[in-house]
């Protein structure tokens, strides 16, 4: 068989010009795209060119620490032998790094028997040059047998030389070339993974939003995450996430855990029922060692009330007007390590203040020896005082980068600010609660805890609503507000004991409504009577929700304990 | 008069509420609609007189929606008065039930 590199007559020394050989050898690697076949195509023409009657190529196999067969040509099919790196001809070829000539294969202490004796085929000489590349050594090529049946001579050695140093370079930049095939094949794959984190992450907020979020990835995807968005009831739901380690898997449990809260944020009404359901599904399907800290809860714009649970992420910053900065530890374990962790509600009213959340990007960000700490944060927000909420953000970041950013984990940072929302709802301490001495006092009205007296009052409350200016729409929100507070009362408070009684008081203010509604039932736990879930089609536990959305403001006043509950309706005027 | 009407026609159950619907009646319309479900045909409640309605009404009518879709029947919704509306938006049941503008079209849509 004629070979590819043609030979002139005589002189095989020059005959393979050792760079047309690799060159051919590139070829038929990048008509394959085979590292496997590249080594076969220089293993045969290598035994055609010094015409033996056997060969094989060993490349060195870093896992396994030794040398495995990578082709082979003539009667013996060695493919996969493993030979210990330094032992036999082929190993002390690679471990001396030298040219190994056999005259008498049967005389070496190396020379491995065992093939001829399964195979029938006799050795007689052997030759084997080691293959390398710039420094390193990758294999080596041994020939056995000489078809004229002469030993090998100097000039079999210089080619066989050479011909395994060109091998190697082919071997080698195939090699090179598959790994950045894969290493694109990946790169393109976390570009996706990086699109989709983009995604997953709310818009940018406006100036006059009282929350907003950043994030800044050392690497293209992230483990951080954070997310917020507006139920229809005007509460805003939020969270903030850090997935341990780093990488395309700490990014994927991001993504699961940022779709999870999206979807369960949106009925899951108790922060602390949120988490629980949040730890169970990421226990399920979490690769082992893996989890995620977390802060998920509510805050109502209009009151200021804030709701959160925490799975062992970084404790939230409040900061309040005219009082020391607090931060608010918890000590429930992260998302995703045991299955039945507990969770726990905690409630703070945030007074016109700041609720501060990040990653400890930021916590264990250095200035020299010194971590920045939750107390550095709070110094660097305090400096950006009378800017909106997102720019302050922005600036804590820029003031990190000005003093030389090298963290080595992503940054995130999401903040309420209720100062903006309070000035927004002109929801001030003195209009907080509608004094009823600022007020007109229209008229009052008691009455027993029974469904039959409900039509009895509408008129009543209809006239107080016309008699404010609202119009026909609003009056008719106005009745279904009052019809639900008193239902509420009935059902719960009284638990629908008859005997029980209900005073209204209604007032009129100089831009709406007042009403005042009490019963004299043991304290009703305003939890307890939560917004429903809407999403959730069942019957009952509607009333709360239509109290929320047509009023301006719907409070419980505090009471001495056996008191019983006054609840405040409040309905402005457009 | 809170169930005004219940009438057959063209095979449906048309049930007509009228007036305020509150606690105190929610249960007689609750009534009438599991009650004309027995016979596993579809039921259109008209809406059209409904001047009042609140979560213990729209709860009736939830649970009609549930028995009635268990059953493989469909409860519907006709001539919704402005109020009822109003109060199905706000519990953002709107699109939860199927909603039609007239009985005539209602009929046709349940046929077919």
């Amino acid at each position: 068989m004629q070979t590819e590199i043609q030979q002139p007559d005589g002189a095989p020394g020059q005959m393979a010009d050792p760079l047309e050989f690799a060159a051919a050898l590139s070829r038929s690697f990048a008509q394959t795209q085979d590292v496997n076949a590249t080594v076969r195509e220089a293993l045969s023409q290598i035994v055609d060119l010094l015409k033996v009657e056997a060969g094989a190529i060993f490349l060195f196999d870093e896992i396994r620490a030794s040398l495995i067969c990578r082709a082979a040509v003539g009667p013996v099919d060695v493919i996969g032998l493993s030979v210990p790196t330094g032992s036999g001809i082929v190993g002390r070829a690679v471990s001396e790094d030298r040219i190994q000539v056999v005259e008498h294969a049967y005389e070496d202490q190396g020379f491995f028997a065992e093939a001829d004796r399964k195979t029938g085929f006799v050795t007689r000489s052997v030759l084997c040059a080691p293959m390398g590349v710039g420094q390193s050594v990758i294999g080596a090529v041994e020939v056995l047998n000489k078809r004229d049946g002469k030993p090998f001579n100097a000039e079999d050695q210089n080619l066989l030389r050479v011909m395994a140093a060109s091998a190697a370079l082919a071997i080698s930049n195939a090699r090179m070339a598959d790994r950045l095939v894969a290493q694109e094949r990946l790169q393109r794959e976390v570009e996706l993974a990086a699109e989709i984190q983009r995604h997953l992450l709310p818009e940018e907020t406006d100036a006059g939003s009282p929350i907003s979020g950043l994030v800044r990835p050392i690497l293209e995807v992230s483990g951080d995450f954070y997310d917020h968005f507006e139920l229809p009831d005007g509460t805003i739901a939020f969270a903030i996430g850090d997935v341990s380690g780093k990488g395309l898997n700490a990014s994927l449990l991001m993504s699961q855990t940022a779709s999870l809260f999206r979807c369960l944020g949106k009925t899951v009404r108790d922060p602390s029922r949120l988490m629980s359901i949040l730890n169970r599904e990421i226990c399920e399907t979490v690769s082992r060692g893996m989890f995620v800290t977390m802060i998920a809860g509510l805050y109502d714009p209009a009151t200021g009330r804030l709701r959160f649970a925490n799975a062992g992420h970084l404790p939230p910053l409040v900061r309040r007007p005219g009082k020391q900065s607090e931060t608010l530890p918890a000590d429930a374990p992260p998302l995703g390590i045991i299955a039945n962790s507990k969770y726990r509600t905690e409630e703070v009213n945030l007074d016109g203040g700041q609720f501060i959340l990040c990653t400890d990007g930021i916590t264990e960000f250095r200035f020299g020896d010194e971590e920045l700490g939750i107390e550095g944060l709070d110094m660097l927000i305090n400096m950006s005082r009378g800017k909106p909420i997102r720019d302050r953000l922005k600036a804590v970041v820029e003031e990190l980068e000005r003093a030389g950013w090298r963290s080595r984990d992503d940054l995130t940072l999401l903040a309420i600010d209720d100062g903006m929302a309070a000035a927004a709802w002109e929801r001030h301490a003195e209009s907080e609660r509608a004094a009823p001495e600022t007020s007109d006092f229209l008229f009052g009205l008691s009455f027993p805890a029974d469904p039959k007296r409900l039509k009895l009052i509408r008129p009543a409350i209809r006239a107080a609503a016309e008699a404010c200016g609202f119009d026909e729409a609003e009056v008719d929100d106005v009745l279904l507000a009052a019809g639900e507070a008193i239902e509420n009362i009935i059902v719960h408070a009284y638990a629908g004991a008859r005997k029980g009684e209900i005073a209204l008081a209604v007032h009129r203010m100089a831009d709406g409504l007042m009403l005042r509604i009490r019963d004299f039932a043991p304290n009703v736990d305003p939890a307890k009577i939560q917004p429903r879930d809407l999403d959730d089609v069942r019957p009952g536990g509607l009333g709360t929700h239509f109290i929320r959305a047509v009023m301006d403001d719907a409070s419980f006043i505090p009471l001495p304990d056996g008191e019983g509950n006054l609840l405040e309706l409040v309905k402005r005027k457009r | 008069m809170t169930v005004s009407s219940i009438t057959e026609q063209s095979g449906r159950v048309v049930v007509a509420l009228t007036g305020e619907i509150d606690m105190e009646n929610a249960p007689q319309v609750r009534r009438a609609l599991l009650d004309n479900m027995k016979q596993k045909r579809d039921i259109l409640v008209d809406l059209s007189q409904v001047t009042y309605i609140d979560s213990s009404g729209i709860a009736s009518l939830i649970e009609g929606l549930q028995v009635a879709r268990k059953q493989k029947n469909d409860l519907v919704l006709v001539s919704v008065s402005q109020r009822a509306r109003r109060v199905l938006e706000l519990a953002r049941l709107d699109k939860v039930f199927t909603i039609h503008p007239d009985l005539a079209t209602a009929l046709a849509a349940v046929k077919s």
